[in-house]
């Protein structure tokens, strides 16, 4: 009768960790599902910046400075990108492109900031173009990257909430680094545009 | 909610097809025992005729269903609107496929098919399809040329809630369910002008008395389920649009999108109008009013001001500096943005 009760209880726990680790798995997938859709919008941005250079470089003579910041900060984010595909969720991968991708925000920022001091290239119905495909697609980096974050979180309080956080511990499911891309604020701002 | 939406409707074909059941039963025994005083119901009979008629009614719903399917396209296809692809050269449909493809990023869903319903002065939108995989989303070409880019994508995001909600489904089996008594009426129809012929053709035709009556009773039952069919749709589709509303400003994270889009629509003089002629049949899927009246029992929509008002507190109608301007000066703006000054 005791045997019978021990092994009851034995096969209860059994259960209960399979279904725990079940969960951390299914939460592991979505949070590098949701990578890898940052992933393609990021190259996506990158494939970009090149031809929007290329663009520009005729009507913006007196900047070449910026365009040079431009195309070393969007190489550097390139290699970085390309770098963390194995170290997906790497807390310190994830801070190192958060922060390649926020300099690069910030350079492009200043980039359509100066853009205002040149009618003509504002009037070009190619950089009209360029402006729309560059919104669309920080935009899309934005969503995704939101939907990364919210499929990082839910994985990170099951890793770190009683009793999952035992399982985890024990399988080797460590936390995820959120996305967050610095320079958020150098976007934001107004341009500064002075006459004088 | 879909599971008391059925159960509802299930309770009306029943009640329905009992009254039918009934009536047919006295109609047709009283013909044929003229000499009994009192009207006798027959059971066998009055249950026999009720589960016929329940059966056609729920026959021709599920066909209906089955017809409409669930492929979005399909739906969009009836409404006149036309797919836009990706090779497309103008600016307007290239920014709303990219619009399209951001939110259902946002939204963690397949890109559904995204079409425009040409010639139609009004903005609105509507969403399709039984599933998330055959979506399609369609905005008039008023929508396309009168809102600028994050009001477009409030819009987008609303329809895209629609799709993540299973709204659409819901949609595609309240227009089912509807049919189905419109059928009833249809053949109440039918039923009395074989009646009216017959009794014009010969004098002692008994036969025609009791017909006559129980196409009445088809036609008259039949017009008040489809009544009651359409308020029950309209009530589900306010609530759920308010839902939508809110589930699109969860993926843009941008209120003043959706709801500079609703100041827009009472600002243009076209508003939310749809001319086109199946619009009435799928009134219900639109982003805002697309015909027939705009407060009441049988408006699909809640009152635009009290959309917008869900979505900026602070909205006031008389001096709103988006609500009061006319439809020249957001035209020229909307395609100033895009454009540029010499497009």
């Amino acid at each position: 009768m005791e045997l019978i009760i021990v092994l009851l209880v034995i096969v209860a726990l059994v259960v209960f960790v399979v279904v725990l680790y079940n969960n951390l798995v299914r939460l592991r997938n979505a949070y590098i599902n949701a990578f890898a859709q940052v992933d393609v919008q990021l190259k996506r941005r990158h494939d970009l910046i090149p031809q929007l250079v290329e663009t520009v470089k005729g009507y913006m003579k007196h900047e070449r400075e910026t365009l040079e910041a431009v195309i070393q900060a969007r190489n550097q984010a390139e290699q970085i990108r390309q770098a963390v595909g194995n170290a997906v969720g790497d807390p310190k991968a994830m801070a190192q492109l958060g922060q390649a991708e926020g300099a690069l925000g910030g350079m492009l920022g200043r980039l359509f900031a100066l853009s205002e001091a040149y009618p003509d290239l504002k009037a070009s119905a190619n950089f009209m173009q360029f402006q729309e495909e560059l919104t669309s697609t920080e935009n899309r980096v934005a969503y995704a990257r939101q939907a990364y974050n919210d499929a990082g979180m839910s994985y990170n309080n099951a890793v770190q909430s009683v009793p999952s956080n035992f399982v985890a511990s024990t399988f080797g499911f460590r936390e995820v680094g959120m996305l967050e891309f610095e320079d958020r604020e150098a976007i934001q701002q107004a341009p500064k545009v002075s006459f004088s | 909610m879909s599971f008391v939406l059925v159960a509802l409707f299930v309770v009306m074909v029943a009640l329905i097809a009992g009254i039918l059941g009934t009536l047919a039963s006295i109609f047709l025994v009283e013909e044929q025992v003229a000499q009994v005083d009192e009207l006798r119901v027959v059971p066998e009979l009055a249950i026999g005729v009720s589960l016929v008629v329940m059966a056609v009614i729920f026959a021709v719903s599920f066909f209906k269903i089955a017809s409409l399917g669930s492929d979005g396209a399909r739906v969009a296809q009836s409404l006149g609107a036309e797919e836009v692809t990706e090779d497309t050269q103008n600016p307007f449909k290239k920014r709303y496929l990219n619009i399209i493809d951001e939110m259902s990023i946002a939204a963690g869903l397949p890109r559904p098919r995204a079409f425009v319903v040409k010639h139609e002065q009004g903005i609105n939108a509507f969403a399709a399809g039984g599933s998330p995989e055959k979506a399609a989303i369609g905005v008039t070409h008023g929508a396309l040329v009168k809102l600028n880019r994050e009001e477009l994508a409030g819009v987008v995001a609303h329809e895209m809630a629609h799709i993540a909600n299973l709204d659409t489904r819901l949609n595609v089996r309240l227009m089912g369910m509807v049919f189905g008594l419109v059928a009833l009426y249809t053949i109440g129809r039918v039923v009395l002008r074989s009646a009216a012929l017959s009794r014009g053709g010969s004098r002692d035709n008994r036969g025609a008395a009791p017909m006559l009556a129980i196409g009445i009773a088809m036609v008259v039952l039949g017009s008040l389920g489809v009544l009651g069919g359409r308020i029950l749709q309209s009530a589900v589709s306010r609530k759920r649009e308010y839902l939508a509303d809110a589930t699109g400003v969860q993926f843009t994270r941008n209120p003043q999108g959706l709801a500079n889009a609703l100041k827009k629509i009472g600002a243009t003089a076209a508003g939310s109008h749809v001319e086109n002629g199946h619009a009435e049949e799928a009134r219900h899927m639109f982003f805002a009013q697309a015909t027939g009246s705009f407060v009441g029992l049988f408006s699909t929509h809640p009152p635009l001001d009290q959309r917008i008002r869900a979505l900026d507190p602070r909205f006031d109608p008389k001096s709103d500096p988006i609500y009061t301007k006319d439809d020249k000066q957001i035209l020229r703006e909307t395609r100033h943005e895009l454009v540029g000054p010499w497009g």
